[in-house]
């Protein structure tokens, strides 16, 4: 269980202060599907980061299952990062000089796991280990993100924006990776999009507007990738 | 007016980077100035010498003029053209893309690196300081040479050739390297210049995945920074033998020829080698700061990032320790035993083991503060960096 609690966080200082999150309090349960919708300059990423450890809040409290994770030291927060979550990001972010199977390993190796093999498999890259992000598609490329991510086993996975740099038939195709993958690892997946359409993915949805949660809903029936519009 | 392509990409600020450069030119030139106008000046007097004892002391002095002119001028030669080179090759892979919108607009190889003769100012700035430098050392550097009074009294005189050989010709000869080079690395289709320059693969990295795998990713991690980037394992390793020729040579000199002596050549070798050492740790980091970002944001801790890109350079700077040592010791028995093996007085030399231990310790010292700080710098880097772009 996420519980967020008052969160505030601006940028800049005085003239130039802008607070990009007012307040924002909501819960997320283990095993949901977020997805926080907005348009650009809502605050949901930096909501996203916030909530991930990658940034610290001005105000408030973000509770992993009664661990404030705003009170953490540095060296804890890493810790917290390396056990707990993982992300996977518009831009993939893989290391360029590593092949695919050890951009994986980044993420295997901090929890132990040999097992990634499996996952690279289960992106159907098991034909493209030995190859260089340069040499693979973006959706390929995507595809080793949420592998490397998935290898940590995380608690909780964090997107922002994953299907924002490909086409509608890779997007779908990423998308219903990720799905099948938390069917079987049952992690909780917070994503952030401005696709109105994937929003319809998630048992949960969040509207934010101006730094601001504006609604939440609950999906009844999840929809799969290929069932969604796009 | 100028073009675009003439108000290119390069500034001071690019050019400030080159300041090591600049260093290195200045001792190459301070050194290099003094022993070669000392020769000619004491040239001048050779038809003078009258003893046999003159002249063989005089044979002496020219002997080492020369031997520090080559050894010294030519280390220090090839160390800057070196360090231009990566300096242009590092900067054309940052601005990749700008030189890359440059050439599909329609710029010519030869337009866009003509820019690049900037790039020899550094060298000037250098070769002018460390020419100025040597002037004003001068004085003291004679007495020193003949401060037994074995030879007549020697003169200082300006030599417009040594202005011209080590300053002016140095300072286009590195213009015109920088334009070439940089002509030779932008002969690419612009494609490739205009794709993220970090999309490159390395040909080792291929070779070595193919045969071990059950590596860890920090092992793999560290062989690929040294792999992928062999010229900062010349810098560092350059900059560890420097610091252990000139620590343990300069200890000898003090018995050998002068305190003067010694105590240039230890601040010439602790200038290099922390520059050097500096730049390549920087330029380290610097090319390593998205992979550290990332490793961050997975939760990899700050001790685990500066093991897998600092760590692996710590055996290569010992190589260079030794190699220095080793380097130290044969330049010493050649000039002790070749050189001045006619002159009378000169101390026996054999290789000093307790200064060794005490410039090793020195240097395990320095290098562990030097990267302790730059472990503190990997602290800083924000886990949001990767995301501002």
């Amino acid at each position: 269980m996420i519980e967020i609690n008052e969160i505030t966080k601006s940028y800049g200082n005085g003239d130039n202060k802008f607070q990009v999150l007012k307040g924002i309090s909501t819960k997320i349960c283990d095993g949901d599907f977020v997805v926080i919708l907005g348009a650009s300059g809502s605050g949901k990423s930096t909501f996203l980061n916030v909530m991930s450890g990658l940034e610290r809040p001005d105000n408030g409290n973000i509770i992993y299952n009664g661990n404030d994770i705003t009170k953490l030291s540095d060296n804890a927060l890493t810790e917290f990062r390396r056990k707990t979550v993982a992300f996977i990001f518009q831009q993939y972010y893989l290391l360029p000089n590593m092949t695919v199977e050890r951009n994986v390993r980044m993420g295997a190796d901090l929890a132990g796991n040999s097992d990634y093999k499996d996952i690279i498999k289960a992106v159907g890259l098991e034909n493209e280990m030995k190859k260089y992000p340069s040499e693979l598609s973006g959706g390929q490329q995507q595809r080793v993100s949420v592998a490397r991510a998935l290898a940590k086993k995380p608690e909780v996975l964090f997107l922002d924006e994953p299907t924002g740099a490909l086409d509608e038939q890779t997007g779908r195709q990423v998308l219903d990776y990720i799905c099948k993958l938390q069917m079987e690892y049952k992690f909780t997946i917070v994503m952030v999009t401005h696709n109105i359409n994937i929003a319809e993915m998630a048992n949960t949805v969040i509207k934010m507007n101006s730094g601001k949660i504006t609604q939440i809903n609950t999906n009844e029936k999840q929809k799969t990738a290929y069932e969604i519009g796009w | 007016m100028r073009s675009a392509g003439d108000t290119m990409v390069i500034g001071i600020k690019d050019i400030s980077k080159l300041i090591g450069i600049s260093i290195i030119a200045c001792c190459a030139v301070l050194v290099c100035t003094m022993f070669l106008n000392f020769y000619f000046d004491v040239y001048q007097i050779k038809d003078i010498l009258s003893s046999e004892h003159e002249r063989i002391f005089y044979n002496a002095q020219v002997s080492t003029a020369k031997v520090v002119c080559i050894v010294s001028g030519g280390c220090l030669l090839i160390t800057s053209v070196i360090t231009l080179l990566f300096h242009i090759k590092h900067y054309i892979d940052i601005h990749k893309k700008e030189l890359g919108i440059l050439k599909a607009l329609g710029y010519s190889n030869v337009k866009i690196a003509r820019n690049f003769w900037i790039f020899g100012i550094s060298i000037f700035v250098g070769a002018a300081i460390g020419f100025a430098g040597a002037f004003i050392l001068m004085p003291s550097f004679y007495k020193l040479q003949n401060k037994d009074k074995i030879l007549p009294e020697i003169y200082i005189h300006f030599h417009v050739d040594i202005l011209l050989y080590l300053v002016l010709l140095p300072t286009a000869a590195f213009a015109a390297l920088s334009i070439i080079y940089a002509c030779f690395k932008l002969k690419k289709p612009v494609i490739n210049l205009l794709k993220d320059n970090l999309q490159a693969k390395s040909k080792t990295e291929k070779k070595m995945s193919g045969r071990i795998t059950d590596r860890s990713f920090i092992d793999d991690l560290k062989r690929n920074t040294l792999s992928s980037r062999k010229s900062l394992v010349f810098f560092i390793m350059f900059a560890s033998f420097c610091f252990s020729a000139m620590t343990q040579m300069s200890a000898s000199m003090r018995d050998l020829s002068s305190t003067m002596m010694a105590g240039m050549i230890l601040i010439i070798g602790i200038i290099l080698a922390c520059t050097t050492l500096f730049l390549a740790i920087t330029t380290v980091i610097k090319g390593n700061t998205k992979t550290i970002a990332m490793m961050r944001v997975f939760g990899y801790s700050q001790k685990e990032c500066c093991r897998s890109l600092l760590g692996c350079y710590r055996p290569v700077s010992y190589i260079g320790f030794a190699l220095g040592t080793v380097y130290q010791y044969a330049l010493l028995r050649i000039m002790v035993d070749i050189v001045f093996r006619e002159i009378d007085g000169v101390p026996p030399y054999k290789f000093d083991f307790p200064v060794m231990m005490i410039s090793l310790v020195f240097f395990i010292v320095i290098y562990e503060i030097v990267m302790y700080c730059y472990s503190e710098k990997i602290k800083k880097i924000s886990v949001k960096e990767i995301m501002a772009e």
